[in-house]
């Protein structure tokens, strides 16, 4: 194990036990390419980190404080079967306006893309779209990539030929996305993707976690096949029953996921979905587990335009 | 009710959502000493004690039990 990782593991279980257990148990079962990922990742973090005068341990405690907001959403949303916010208006002011909410939030989620099994298995899945994809893409745009982790793969990939653009509604995500990429080829456009518009179609789009984060599912698909090639793919990741502070659409199975990419006017080329435990199927529907749904969407051959 | 009693209750709660007939709480429980006892299991096992006993608890408690005893003085204050 890195020596970052396992400070990390170490110091979340002397504050969390219970959520060691599980970390430990993902790590176990990792191979030898998560820990060459993970510890490039938290490098580029923690020199992040530094240069805002944070450390680790600061890192560690948003991300339990995340994890906080995650157990108890999760315990209402046992109760209730729903969200507990439904409206774009409600989470703007509890999480998006709110300075202090965004800080533990965003830097929380960072710490997630390594220490939860599905953000890390969509990565390899994004990873290998990529690659066979790369020869295409001569123009990338990313919607909502607060911790450049996705931009920087194609970056890696596909190289400085391409022209690469990302767009994010929230500044401190952009901040954040900034100094994670460090690539003078990046555009960052600070706007709602409902208001942006650009004169050129993109080759690849990338959009992770935000369908559930919006009232309107279908209206953002079909703003996004306006910016994408008639011959250009859109990678899309959105989770099932994943109660969170900012969540307010809620998927209760990949099959309304589905349902929603085919009324925007796309068709699924492949797809991955992984639950966010590493339980049997069947117990993962019983208790309602997250699962996280991967597709690479293209234009439906009815509808191109 | 008798803390004792809120106890016995907490145990009946663990040994069906874990479904292990051998738990036997004490106050200084922690997960390190039942192996099923993990976040995922924790999260069934909060909302099945909120049903049991109708209470809510707010994030902060959850977030406060150390152990057994912690989480029990914490419902026995919400019944009295």
């Amino acid at each position: 194990m890195s020596t970052q990782l396992e400070y990390i593991v170490e110091r979340i279980s002397s504050l969390n036990l219970l959520h060691a257990k599980k970390l430990k148990n993902n790590i176990r079962k990792s191979d030898n390419e998560y820990f060459i990922r993970a510890n490039q990742f938290l490098l580029k973090y923690d020199a992040l980190l530094m240069a805002q005068s944070k450390t680790m341990d600061y890192a560690i405690d948003c991300y339990l404080q995340m994890l906080a907001d995650v157990n108890y959403e999760s315990i209402q949303f046992i109760h209730s079967g729903e969200y507990s916010n439904k409206w774009f208006v409600e989470v703007n002011k509890r999480v998006y306006n709110n300075p202090e909410v965004m800080e533990y939030y965003m830097h929380g989620l960072l710490l997630s893309q390594f220490l939860w099994r599905h953000h890390y298995h969509i990565l390899l899945f994004f990873n290998r779209i990529i690659q066979e994809n790369k020869n295409n893409i001569g123009s990338y745009l990313e919607v909502g990539g607060g911790h450049g982790l996705y931009i920087s793969e194609a970056l890696e990939i596909v190289g400085n030929k391409a022209k690469y653009d990302l767009v994010d509604i929230s500044k401190s995500s952009i901040d954040i996305a900034r100094k994670m990429i460090e690539n003078d080829n990046v555009t960052f456009i600070l706007s709602d993707i409902a208001d942006y518009n650009y004169a050129e179609k993109y080759d690849f789009i990338t959009m992770g976690e935000v369908l559930e984060h919006v009232e309107d599912p279908i209206l953002l698909l079909k703003k996004l096949f306006t910016l994408l090639n008639n011959n250009g793919r859109l990678f899309i990741t959105t989770p099932t029953n994943a109660p969170a502070i900012d969540h307010i659409y809620l998927f209760n199975n990949a099959d309304e996921i589905r349902e929603v990419i085919l009324a925007a006017g796309f068709e699924i080329e492949s797809e991955f979905c992984i639950y966010s435990e590493d339980i049997p199927a069947e117990l993962a529907e019983k208790y309602k587990v997250s699962m996280m749904y991967a597709g690479v969407l293209r234009k439906s051959q009815v509808v191109k335009t | 009710m008798e803390k004792n009693e809120v106890l016995k209750r907490v145990n009946e709660v663990f040994i069906d959502i874990l479904d292990n007939e051998n738990i036997v709480l004490n106050n200084l429980t922690t997960a390190n000493d039942i192996e099923e006892w993990d976040s995922l299991a924790h999260i069934q096992l909060v909302v099945a004690i909120e049903k049991n006993f109708k209470i809510r608890f707010t994030s902060k408690e959850i977030q406060s039990w150390d152990n057994i005893g912690e989480m029990a003085d914490c419902i026995h204050g919400k019944l009295t």
